[in-house]
Formats: C-alpha cells, sequence, structure tokens
C-alpha cells in the first residue's frame, strides 16, 4: 500500500502543529520560531511540520503548513504531490472562517483533491460545532468533523473520516 | 537626543551596505518572517522566505548532527542568497551576484549579524 501525503493547514493557532506532534508516530519534524506578533500562543510554524502514522495498514504522512499568509508560498511546497487535505479552523474564532474559506477555495481551485475540515478546541466550549461550520463553509456535513488537536483519539477522526471519503469516492483501495 | 532602535538597526544597515557594496539587497527581519529594516523592494515575502529557510535550516543542521547552524545558502546561476541567525530572535538575509567573495560577504555578514542580535 502506498504512503498517503496529507497536507495539514489553516490560520494561525488552529492546532495544525499539536495534531501532528499529537498523532505522529515518529519523531516530530517542526520548525517553530518566536512569535513577534500576537497570537495567543508564543511560537508560530515558520516551515513545516513533519510526521508520520498508520491508519491500519495505510502509512500516513502529514506535512503541516505555517499559519500566517506570508508564508502562503509554502503551501505550494508542501503541497507537491499531496493526496488529501486537512483544514484545521479554532472552532471559537469564528472571525477566522472567512480566511479560512478562502484558504479552502484557492487550495481546491487550484488542484482539486480531497479534504476534511476539522473544527479544533471541541473540549472548550463555547465552540462551534461541525454541524454548525459546514453550511457557513458551504460544503457537505460528512466533510466537517469536530475535535480536540491534544486528545490523540479525538485528533484522529478527521484523518479517519479523509480515508473513509477517499475510500468511498475511489481514490484509494 | 534620543536614538531609537529602529535608527540603530538602519545605522547598521547602512554600515553593511558600505562594507560590501556588491550586495543586491538585505533584509533584517523577525525569525517569525517580519521585515524589521530592510534595503529590498519586495521585503515583506523576502522576510517571510529567509525565515523560512533560517528555520528550516536549523532544523536539518539539528537532524543531520551538523552541530549549530551558521547559514543557509541558495546559491542560483545568478546569485546568491544567504541567511544569517541574528541571535535568537533575528534573520538576516543578503542577495548577491554570482561572482561575488562569498567568504567575504560571510566574514562581513556573520560580524554584522552579532551586532544586530545585541541591538534587536
Amino acid at each position: 500500500m502506498e504512503p498517503l501525503k496529507i497536507v495539514v493547514t489553516g490560520p494561525v493557532g488552529a492546532g495544525k502543529s499539536t495534531l501532528i506532534r499529537t498523532l505522529s508516530e515518529t519523531e516530530v519534524v517542526d520548525t517553530d520560531a518566536s512569535a513577534s506578533e500576537v497570537i495567543g500562543k508564543p511560537t508560530t510554524t515558520v516551515a513545516m511540520d513533519y510526521g508520520t502514522l498508520y491508519l491500519g495498514d495505510q502509512l500516513l504522512y502529514l506535512f503541516g503548513t505555517p499559519g500566517q499568509d506570508r508564508f502562503d508560498f509554502m503551501w505550494e511546497v508542501l503541497s507537491e504531490g499531496a493526496l488529501g487535505l486537512l483544514l484545521l479552523i479554532r472552532g471559537d474564532r469564528p472571525e477566522d472562517f472567512g480566511l479560512a474559506r478562502r484558504l479552502l477555495d484557492y487550495i481546491t481551485s487550484r488542484q482539486p483533491v480531497p479534504y476534511v475540515l476539522g473544527v479544533t478546541r471541541q473540549d472548550q466550549p463555547p465552540v462551534w460545532g461541525p454541524e454548525e461550520v459546514a453550511p457557513f463553509f458551504g460544503v457537505p456535513a460528512e466533510r466537517v468533523v469536530g475535535l480536540n488537536a491534544k486528545d490523540p483519539r479525538s485528533a484522529v477522526g478527521p484523518l479517519v473520516r479523509l480515508l473513509e471519503l477517499m475510500i468511498a469516492e475511489g481514490q484509494i483501495a | 537626543m534620543i536614538v531609537t532602535k529602529q535608527e540603530i538597526l538602519q545605522g547598521i544597515l547602512r554600515e553593511l551596505k558600505q562594507a560590501l557594496p556588491e550586495l543586491r539587497s538585505i533584509v533584517v527581519a523577525s525569525t517569525d518572517g517580519l521585515p524589521i529594516v530592510h534595503d529590498a523592494v519586495d521585503a515583506p515575502r523576502v522576510a517571510a522566505m529567509a525565515a523560512t529557510a533560517l528555520g528550516l535550516g536549523k532544523r536539518i543542521s539539528q537532524t543531520t548532527d551538523l552541530g549549530t547552524l551558521e547559514e543557509t545558502i541558495v546559491r542560483g546561476n545568478q546569485g546568491y542568497f544567504v541567511v544569517y541567525a541574528a541571535g535568537d530572535k533575528g534573520v538576516l538575509a543578503v542577495s548577491a551576484p554570482a561572482d561575488a567573495n562569498l567568504g567575504l560577504i560571510h566574514l562581513e555578514a556573520r560580524s554584522f549579524a552579532a551586532r544586530l542580535a545585541q541591538a534587536l
């Protein structure tokens, strides 16, 4: 079975690095630098995160992007050969949804790739749930999954969904 | 007279240009990719890329047992783009033509990067 390259993207602070650290079964490659803007955390990813895990027999390579617009060139670099996309958004920051929707449109219009939206911070109400986020993004409900990026059992949810959708659509066996 | 941090950094930038007149552009940025002082037209983009190159360079250096990163060098057939760490907070990126003296650039840029680290 061929390994699947998945890109994990989304606005700053969505939980991309956290999710990869939570799920990776190998040592994570991260590129944190101290944040000079107020973004609610001391460090930020400047190049990429990288981790790997097995879902059953399927090996996944997870490539995380930086979150700020100014690093948009990394999206093109990291998405080379990507077979799936996980877009993370913080469920308690609806002000970021507009940006995330533009990101999703930008990505899927350039290169149609199977995707799932992950809505993070489900453990910290008040927070938007996946069923509320789906209509905002205008995407089918099954493409939106709620999660807590710090909890391994919860964080794996959107990746399981992505694989299920890819299998259902015949993109992987 | 009060000299601001920005003025000190501008002064260092001017001195670096005098020391290495062959440089095409100089960008000083934060390690998270925001321009601080520069003489480049497309500074925001170069600053972000310099931070990415430095961050990835540090990680490659660590992962492959190269020790502490000295600089990341991109060499094209028409020139160089070299990124130096300026302490923990800063990045110094310089662009030079292909016939530039890279040894001299390293010598000067490393000492200016140390001065920038103090000033940042």
